[in-house]
């Protein structure tokens, strides 16, 4: 149970087949329920201290990998274009979990409850990896490489995730649907951060928990599609979704089908979409 | 998993535990040092009955790990019931027939009581969201919402 | 004698004229329930002795296969285990099987479901006991499963237990259904399917055994019936039924699955294991073992066909009820009894014939839960209801004004309803509190994406065993030197409140304050059978048992505060634990007073008493008859709002009314109308235990979602409507299963009223909703 990043990073560089843990919410009920065998175990939680920050520096958000949601819902560096983190985390979980969950934690897990990452797609944000030998920045889409898989090298601790803080005239906003109210396995979870100029989409990012594999991304051609496009056209945002179906390869399982999920995906994409047109028209 | 000594605070009481790797935090604060409070409900932490204060915020002991409660301060129901707060949502849940089964009532009353301390006329809606990452599965939730509602700018 | 202020002994005397009604009808505090807000350790797995070890299951890897081989050598000799048990530790009949003898406790040469137990670990640590399990190595050679239930019906079907797939057929048959149809102008057919419900107590299922010096063995646990499950240990173990000890702990809601077999097999493995080991054993499941091997809601398949005149009068109805059973039979021979009697829903109809089947399935096996049937079959006859009306273009409402259930009307098993049938006022109550009327103009012209609707549901439940069993129970009362009266019976306390309600009873009978009892815990040892806690029959049957004891022991006290008082024991009045004569009421004495009394001149207060309902008369082979003494009726509306872009809606409100004859403590009514509804709603909503061939994929709360906080409707208003019943204390009727019913069908039409759009499978999901919707 290292007490400093420093001692952390040597332990892991010896042990490097140890699996890290944060606060334990997601890896605790696979150890229990699913049989997961770990036989060593890397504990970060008495570093975070040290890896727990919210920072602004020259425009770049830095967040420590150990930040819990709690700390981002209090936190006041995420208003006005970033405004979807608070989107985020009233919906995360339950309100004991969110004392506990781990930014870093959601990303390393990768799996169904990824809240964070759609949101950090958008952001272009990416990964801080630290090991005894140095430091190194991994874009997050690289990061991430399919359910429960992100390429962290085996003497590596994820210590930060950076992004650059979008300026004032950008929106953001976050939605997530499942099968109740709250606490769910997500079937859409969706993120957009846009930008309007001169009364057309200028900056339009778009990324879902799902496009077309296994790990979340950005929905480019939609993207690609509403730049320069005029906000007021319904016909644009009609064909937008259509681009998005076109985009999305989806998967059917017990929960819902792939064609009930595109069509959820388009409607609160549009939804989505107004929702920040009617916050440019506000200001 | 080899077993590991440490130390923690529960119910005001500094106190010393051997543990094993893979114990939690729910099975240490029961077997270990006697508090039946918390429950297991789920085991996956899904179900908020395994709720207790860590340093002052509820968390779930069943998703915790025992070693890294080391060096915190742990407070189950046991520990709040002289408190003169957790004495009145106590008395309020059995005036509004808010413990059915009984079986959440520890999580809830422990929720109840972290809302009230931190906002004094919390509304209905936010209570039901205090209370949401907690399941009851024979209230509908109705009488523990009202029993937390009606102590609201009581203080 | 005390001295009492004078205005308090007139209002002594002025409330003393209600007799023993005095507290009936009064929302009392319950008396067991400080325990449960102090968070005391009174539950199963809070009161296991030290030396204890832990037990953990091991289930079949397939839905069905022969067994070739056990071999557990390598789990027995992993660290920290103590023994692995199987059916060759089973020293009596290895048999847990609720009423049809269809089921082993321990698998031995066929496997017919993945909730099948094949063997239990038990280890020193509970964690050691997880980590064993895979070592316990079985040798499968699988058969061909089968888990439609319309398939398991054909005669090529794989054969689950000897004498077929069909665990039972019943039949109701009135009049002539074919001559009905040709009377009809209109012919609706409709199919609709339910899904598997898990009760999802929120404590698991649970018990400790400890082995004792006397050659007997103590149980504790979690169950709904100490009785039942000392019979199970004892034909486990081949022991007379005195060397089993079962006493009920509190427990931690149940509805269901804890009458059935689990709590037997959970208690058999414990006493196995402890009688093996010579130390307490735990056997706790955790809640993926629970929601694998417990018992659940049927999943069902429903065909109704209906003849209606086009004025709206029905003139004849036809079902076929298919319960998907899984592969046990356990309680669901029952279940399909009630559902087939309610299958028509509470309506007169005069042509009916009704074919009930529960159906062997290789999915995990299903029993008794809340509603017993009725949550299947009146989702199916409510939606049918509508589905005709708006084929004859008839308010639904309207349409089941002209055909429901009245004083002078008959069931489909031909029951006479009498003036206790109460379904008009429930209707009318609902229809009011609603605006139903209004609001249905309102939304008969909306235009845009979000639409709002609103949908009912009514039912008749017939209380309570009915047709099912002998309806009885015991009540012991006993007095202690200080006053204190401790009500045992056999009869458990798992939330509802019912308990607490007996005492009330008791208690206004005695004449003093509720809070003079204490409920002692089920005990086999002290308590005489009570039968099962089930089909919400506490209140309206044991509330009989509870009546009559005290009436015994009120005549005892009369007897001693007589001599006291010096007037004659019919004069005696008993309030607020004062006693008084009629003639003289400033003389008081205190029921302390009595009782000491009563002991120094060596008087038991002492009493059991015995209630048994009326026995049902009806005819097995035509279902027709009076299968139930009395009658509970509810009817419920729900408003709804659609999304139609995504098909997520949301419960705006719900109302609710319930006859239930006569409420000892209408908080608790209330009580059990939220915590029923709200159930409900989950399984219209968003409840579903899903099989994947065989194998239960969402056998945990992350994946299997029951109502949170958040998903209740904003409004839920519950109505009390009372019409004496014949059978229940003082005219009570059951209210502990019907709340359940009603959600489903009432969502379900409220979204068909918003849409157009008819979802004939449950649960209602956004995604069933959209594809519902022509776009």
């Amino acid at each position: 149970m290292p007490d400093s990043l420093r001692s952390a990073l040597k332990e892991i560089s010896v042990n490097q087949d140890a699996v890290i843990i944060a606060n334990g919410t997601d890896m605790m009920p696979r150890i229990r329920e699913e049989g997961l065998k770990v036989d060593k175990l890397l504990d970060l939680s008495a570093i975070d201290g040290e890896l727990s920050y919210i920072n602004v520096e020259d425009n770049i958000v830095k967040i420590g990998a150990m930040t819990t949601v709690s700390q981002i819902a209090s936190s006041d560096a995420f208003r006005g274009s970033l405004n979807a983190f608070y989107e985020i985390v009233s919906k995360f979980g339950g309100p004991q979990i969110r004392n506990r969950a781990t930014i870093g934690g959601n990303i390393c897990a990768a799996s169904s409850s990824e809240d964070f990452i759609p949101l950090l797609l958008t952001l272009d944000a990416s990964v801080v990896l630290q090991s005894v030998n140095g430091k190194r920045n991994v874009k997050l889409e690289n990061f991430i490489i399919g359910k429960r898989m992100v390429a962290r090298r085996n003497d590596e601790i994820l210590t930060e995730i950076q992004f650059n803080r979008p300026s004032d005239d950008y929106l953001s906003g976050f939605e997530k649907v499942g099968r109740r109210n709250i606490l769910i396995i997500n079937l859409v979870n969706m993120a957009v951060l846009m930008s309007v100029n001169d009364k057309k989409f200028s900056d339009v990012r778009v990324a879902l928990n799902r496009v077309s594999g296994k790990v979340p991304q950005r929905a480019r051609a939609t993207e690609e599609f509403l730049k320069g496009k005029k906000i007021d056209d319904d016909s644009v945002i009609n064909q937008a979704r259509y681009k998005l179906r076109d985009e999305l390869k989806l998967t059917s399982d017990f929960r819902a089908s792939a064609d009930y999920r595109i069509n959820l995906a388009q409607a609160m994409f549009e939804k989505l979409v107004r929702r920040l047109l009617g916050g440019f028209n506000n200001e | 998993m080899s077993d590991m000594l440490i130390k923690m605070k529960v119910n005001g009481v500094e106190r010393e535990v051997l543990i094993d790797a893979e114990d939690r935090l729910l099975d240490v604060l029961r077997d270990q040092f006697g508090f039946k409070s918390p429950k297991e409900g789920c085991g996956t932490g899904d179900c908020g009955l395994c709720t207790v204060m860590m340093d002052g915020k509820p968390i779930l002991s069943c998703i915790t790990p025992a070693f890294q409660a080391r060096g915190r301060e742990i407070v189950t129901l046991e520990g709040l019931n002289d408190d003169p707060l957790m004495k009145r949502i106590e008395t309020s849940f059995r005036d509004h027939h808010a413990a059915q089964c009984g079986y959440c009532t520890p999580a809830m009353e422990i929720m109840g009581y972290n809302l009230l301390k931190n906002v004094k006329k919390p509304s209905k809606d936010e209570v039901k969201e205090a209370i949401s990452g907690t399941l009851c599965r024979c209230t509908g939730y109705y009488d523990i919402v009202d029993a937390v509602y009606d102590l609201g700018g009581n203080e | 004698m005390s001295v009492l202020a004078e205005d308090y002994i007139l209002d002594l005397q002025k409330r003393a004229e209600r007799g023993e009604l005095i507290y009936i009808g009064q929302s009392l505090k319950r008396i067991d329930d400080l325990e449960k807000v102090l968070g005391s350790p009174v539950y199963t797995n809070d009161l296991i002795p030290k030396n204890t070890l832990y037990a953990k299951l091991v289930l079949s890897r397939y839905p069905h296969a022969w067994i070739r081989s056990i071999k557990v050598s390598k789990a027995t000799s992993y660290p920290g285990i103590r023994t692995v048990l199987t059916y060759m530790d089973v020293p009596g009949i290895n048999e847990s099987a609720a009423i049809v003898p269809d089921r082993p406790l321990f698998a031995r040469e066929k496997v017919r479901s993945t909730g099948d137990i094949i063997a239990a670990v038990v280890a020193e640590k509970e964690s050691r006991a997880i980590e064993a399990r895979d070592l316990v190595e079985v040798e499968y050679d699988p058969i061909k499963p089968v888990f439609d239930p319309m398939e398991a019906l054909s005669s090529d079907a794989p054969k689950i237990h000897e004498n077929g797939n069909i665990a039972k057929h019943i039949r109701v048959a009135k009049g002539d259904v074919e001559k009905g149809f040709n009377d009809a102008d209109l012919i609706v057919e409709n199919t609709f399917r339910t899904q598997f419900q898990d009760a999802v107590p929120m404590e698991t299922e649970t018990a400790f055994a400890i082995p004792k010096d006397n050659d007997r063995i103590l149980v504790i646990g979690s169950m709904q019936s100490p009785h039942n499950t000392q019979a199970g240990v004892a034909k486990v173990l081949g022991w007379p039924l005195e060397r089993v000890e079962v006493i009920q702990a509190v427990t931690g809601g149940a509805f269901g699955p804890k009458s059935d077999e689990t709590p037997i097999d959970v208690a058999s493995i414990a006493a196995i294991g402890a009688l093996k080991t010579g130390k307490p054993v735990l056997m706790s499941m955790s809640r993926k073992e629970s929601m694998i091997a417990h018992t659940k809601r049927h999943a069902s398949v429903i065909k109704h066909k209906t003849g209606v005149k086009s004025d709206g009068r029905l003139t004849a109805s036809k079902v076929e009820i298919y319960l998907d059973g899984g592969a046990y039979a356990s309680l669901g021979v029952l279940v399909i009894v009630r559902a087939t009697f309610h299958a028509n829903g509470p309506y007169e109809i005069p042509n009916v014939l009704n074919d009930g089947y529960k159906v062997y399935t290789n999915h995990t096996y299903a029993g008794s839960f809340r509603g017993f049937g009725a949550p299947q079959a009146i989702f199916a006859a409510e939606s049918q209801m509508d589905e005709i009306a708006r084929k004859l273009g008839i308010d639904p409402l309207d349409l089941r004004l002209m055909n429901m259930l009245r004083p002078g009307k008959r069931t489909s098993t031909g029951q006479l309803m009498d003036d206790s049938c109460g379904l008009p006022e429930c209707v009318d109550a609902v229809v009011k509190s609603s605006d139903y009327r209004r609001k249905v103009a309102e939304y008969s012209s909306q235009n845009g994406k979000v639409r709002r609707g609103i949908g009912m549901a009514i039912l008749h439940h017939g209380n309570a065993l009915g047709p099912e069993g002998n309806d009885y129970a015991y009540v012991h009362l006993s007095v202690d030197k200080r006053g204190t009266v401790h009500l045992g019976t056999g009869l458990t306390e798992y939330g509802s409140g019912a308990i607490s309600g007996i005492a009330q009873i008791a208690s206004s009978v005695l004449g003093i304050p509720v809070d003079y009892f204490t409920i002692d815990r089920p005990d086999t040892d002290r308590h005489k059978e009570s039968g099962p806690t089930v089909a919400s029959r506490v209140t309206a049957v044991g509330g009989n048992a509870a009546r009559e004891a005290a009436l015994k022991l009120r005549e005892r006290i009369n007897a001693v505060a007589s001599k006291l008082l010096a007037c004659s024991p019919s004069k005696v009045k008993v309030v607020d634990g004062y006693a008084f004569s009629e003639d003289d009421p400033k003389k008081t004495v205190s029921w302390e007073e009595i009782v000491k009394e009563a002991f120094d001149a060596n008087i038991e207060l002492n009493v059991v008493g015995y209630y048994m309902a009326p026995r049902c008369i009806w005819d097995e082979s035509t279902g027709l008859g009076s299968p139930y003494n009395q009658y509970t009726f509810g009817a419920a509306i729900a408003e709804v709002e659609v999304d139609t872009e995504t098909g997520i809606y949301r419960v705006l409100n719900y109302h609710v009314a319930f006859d239930v004859g006569r409420a000892i403590n209408p908080k608790n009514v209330i009580g059990q109308i939220y915590g029923g509804t709200v159930q409900g709603l989950g399984y219209g909503m968003m409840e579903e235990l899903v099989h994947i061939n065989g194998q239960v994929v969402n056998p945990n709360l992350k994946d299997y979602y029951i109502p949170t906080s958040l998903d209740i409707p904003d409004k839920l208003v519950p109505i009390i409507v009372e019409k004496r019943g014949a059978m229940g204390v003082y005219g009570a009727k059951v209210i502990a299963e019907p709340p359940i019913v009603l959600p489903a069908p009432a969502i379900r039409n409220a979204i068909l009223n918003a849409t157009g759009g008819s979802v004939n499978e449950l649960p209602v999901t956004s995604e069933k909703v959209y594809k519902s919707i022509e776009h």
